[in-house]
């Protein structure tokens, strides 16, 4: 049985990443961390030490942008894969399984399980690499 | 009757003493000054320095009789005003008629009855006291007369009934340039100054005044000096009827240039507000446009984000649901519903979304400088505004290209306005379009799966003299953003980017030596 990949989900709804948490969960491959406040993930992600992280980009105290630019600024954490799940795309411009707008991926809400599952199994094997 | 200043002086002419004294004790002490004179000669004399108003002669006299000494009387423009009654014993007709052909106004005959003489002499005093006055009077009148006309500001012509100048006032003889020997005498259609020049008198401006007793305006007139020189006259040609018989015609004009500059002024002015309220209602009708666009785009934003949330949630469960093992139909029917509703919910959000942005592409043969000139128009209260100086080198040679107009506009205006932001205040942003061959994409920055050797393809440059870029390669990043936290999400070049790459063109942007940053568009030519 192969190691479950760990997912940090960032999103300042607590319903939402409940609901992420619970169906990433259900498919058995992966462990999830909730998290709330962007402005605190850079400090979660050193002590989960996540291969992926979900995360919002519209988010009060600090955004998805800022988040990820700090994350790739650090020399232990820049390899942690990032996956943006955002309402200010729609599926027009991003298909369902997700887009890369310059070398970020993008998700928009609401996503269908299956293809929030296809895009982070993409982003974790294109790391496998 | 007397004169209230000087008494009237009667002079009496007789060779005969006694004669003399009777028409003396006859006249005397009713108020006239009595003169005498014994012969012609001495009359003469007398009438050249006292100038009588009346003359009682005599006709039989030796030497220069009564006849002879009216005749110099009358031939004397010293004498000539006084008034000749003969006295005569010869008391015939020829010699009535003859008196009065010489220029006398009535005869008495001797022996006269004394009451007789004295009133022929009042009545002929009357008659050249009213004469007198009558005269002085039309001194009085000439005068006036001349000196309204030469005071006129209008020019005044007198015609007679062949159009020939017979008058004319100074005012005329200095608007026209002419002396007034060159205007008098001559035909007024012959002068060329109200137009109809040459000798064609039918045409000419007064003709049918002259001809049919019409009188001719014209408000909107031009006189043509001596000198060719021109300008706007007011004029107006009146008949004149002697004994209802038309006699000619007056022409009265007036300088009316000051007016109709004024008037044309008026008229730029006008055109100049009205077309300065135009371009104000445009800017208007923009910056409604403009801020009810951004407001419905901030409110779409605003509702997706806040709908496509709890969106999410429900999806997400109702995928969860799904998984979970049920042998009942009817869960599966009520999650498939649930299902179908969340994506009814989703496109309802989308369409809105839509609505302040499009957001697929629709390729249409256009013109790329239009586009410009759309996206330009629209920034352009901005320019204004931040005392920007646009600089446009559109090559009109480019022809029609493929392209989406609606996506295209959005990325020029995004990149405009990131110049204008960019520089802040003062500037000035150039925008230049023209078609260039590609001899090498890599050594021109461009890329070489996307353009071959060889390729013609559009470019347009956007140069603007702002603070330039930071790291070239960050810009493009979705979140990178020089802007304070509030005022740009950071997506509006990397949204442009993607516009592009839909184009399968390319935008790149550099710093320039002498400051500022230049964006270049690179698109297909087919």
């Amino acid at each position: 049985m192969t190691q479950k990949k760990k997912i940090l989900v960032v999103d300042d709804e607590v319903m939402m990443t409940r609901m992420l948490k619970r169906s990433l969960e259900a498919t058995g491959n992966y462990e999830v961390q909730e998290l709330n406040h962007g402005a605190r993930a850079l400090e979660a992600c050193r002590t989960f030490m996540p291969d992926l992280v979900l995360l919002d980009v519209m988010m009060p105290d600090m955004d998805g942008g800022e988040v990820a630019a700090a994350l790739s600024e650090d020399s232990e954490l820049n390899a942690v894969k990032i996956v943006f799940l955002t309402a200010i795309v729609t599926k027009d411009e991003v298909p369902p399984t997700g887009a890369d707008i310059s070398g970020r991926t993008f998700l928009a809400k609401p996503v269908k399980t299956a293809d929030l599952v296809a895009c982070i199994e993409a982003q974790l094997n294109r790391q496998a690499f | 009757m007397v004169h209230a200043d000087r008494p009237e002086q009667v002079l009496l002419v007789d060779d005969n003493a006694t004669n003399l004294q009777v028409l003396y004790q006859t006249l005397s002490g009713r108020g006239y000054r009595l003169l005498v004179a014994r012969n012609g000669r001495q009359a003469l004399e007398i009438a050249q320095k006292s100038e009588p108003a009346l003359i009682l002669l005599d006709i039989m006299m030796p030497d220069i009789d009564g006849f002879e000494t009216c005749r110099r009387l009358k031939q004397d423009p010293r004498t000539r005003g006084s008034a000749v009654i003969f006295l005569s014993a010869l008391d015939d007709t020829g010699n009535k008629v003859k008196g009065m052909q010489l220029g006398a106004v009535d005869y008495i005959a001797k022996p006269f009855d004394p009451d007789e003489v004295i009133v022929r002499v009042e009545i002929h005093l009357k008659i050249h006291r009213l004469e007198a006055q009558l005269a002085r009077r039309n001194r009085q009148l000439e005068a006036d007369n001349q000196h309204i006309l030469a005071a006129m500001n209008e020019g005044i012509f007198g015609l007679d009934i062949d159009g020939t100048v017979v008058f004319v006032n100074p005012a005329a003889v200095c608007m026209t340039g002419c002396s007034e020997q060159e205007l008098l005498g001559r035909p007024v259609h012959a002068l060329g100054l109200f137009g109809g020049f040459g000798a064609c008198v039918q045409a000419h401006p007064f003709y049918s005044c002259l001809k049919e007793g019409r009188i001719c305006h014209n408000e909107d007139g031009e006189l043509t000096r001596r000198d060719g020189t021109r300008f706007a006259v007011e004029y107006n040609c009146s008949p004149i009827f002697e004994d209802r018989t038309l006699s000619g015609a007056v022409v009265v004009f007036k300088d009316i240039s000051e007016r109709k500059q004024a008037e044309r002024q008026l008229k730029r002015a006008y055109t100049e507000l009205e077309k300065a309220h135009r371009e104000l209602r445009d800017a208007q009708m923009r910056l409604i446009q403009a801020a009810k666009l951004e407001s419905v785009g901030r409110l779409a934003a605003g509702v997706a984000h806040e709908v496509k949330n709890p969106l999410a949630v429900i999806q997400l469960g109702v995928d969860f649901l799904a998984g979970v093992e049920s042998d009942d139909g009817v869960v599966s029917e009520v999650i498939r519903d649930m299902e179908e509703a969340v994506e009814r919910a989703d496109s309802v959000v989308k369409g809105l979304l839509d609505f302040s942005r499009e957001s697929t592409l629709t390729l249409r043969p256009g013109d790329i400088n239009q586009v410009i000139d759309h996206a330009l128009h629209l920034v352009d209260h901005e320019l204004i505004q931040h005392n920007i100086r646009l600089e446009k080198q559109l090559d009109e040679g480019i022809g029609i290209i493929d392209l989406d107009s609606n996506k295209l506009q959005q990325v020029f205006i995004n990149v405009f306005m990131n110049a204008i932001q960019a520089m802040g205040r003062d500037g000035v942003l150039t925008v230049k379009s023209r078609v260039e061959r590609i001899e090498n994409p890599d050594r021109a920055g461009l890329d070489r799966e996307r353009f071959s050797a060889g390729e013609p393809v559009v470019q347009v440059e956007v140069l603007d003299t702002g603070c330039g870029i930071a790291e070239e390669s960050m810009v493009f990043d979705p979140f990178y953003t020089t802007k304070p936290t509030g005022q740009g999400t950071g997506l509006g070049l990397s949204v442009t980017r993607k516009i592009i790459d839909l184009h399968k063109g390319m935008i790149d942007i550099r710093n320039r030596e002498e400051g500022g940053a230049a964006v270049r568009i690179t698109l297909k030519m087919g």
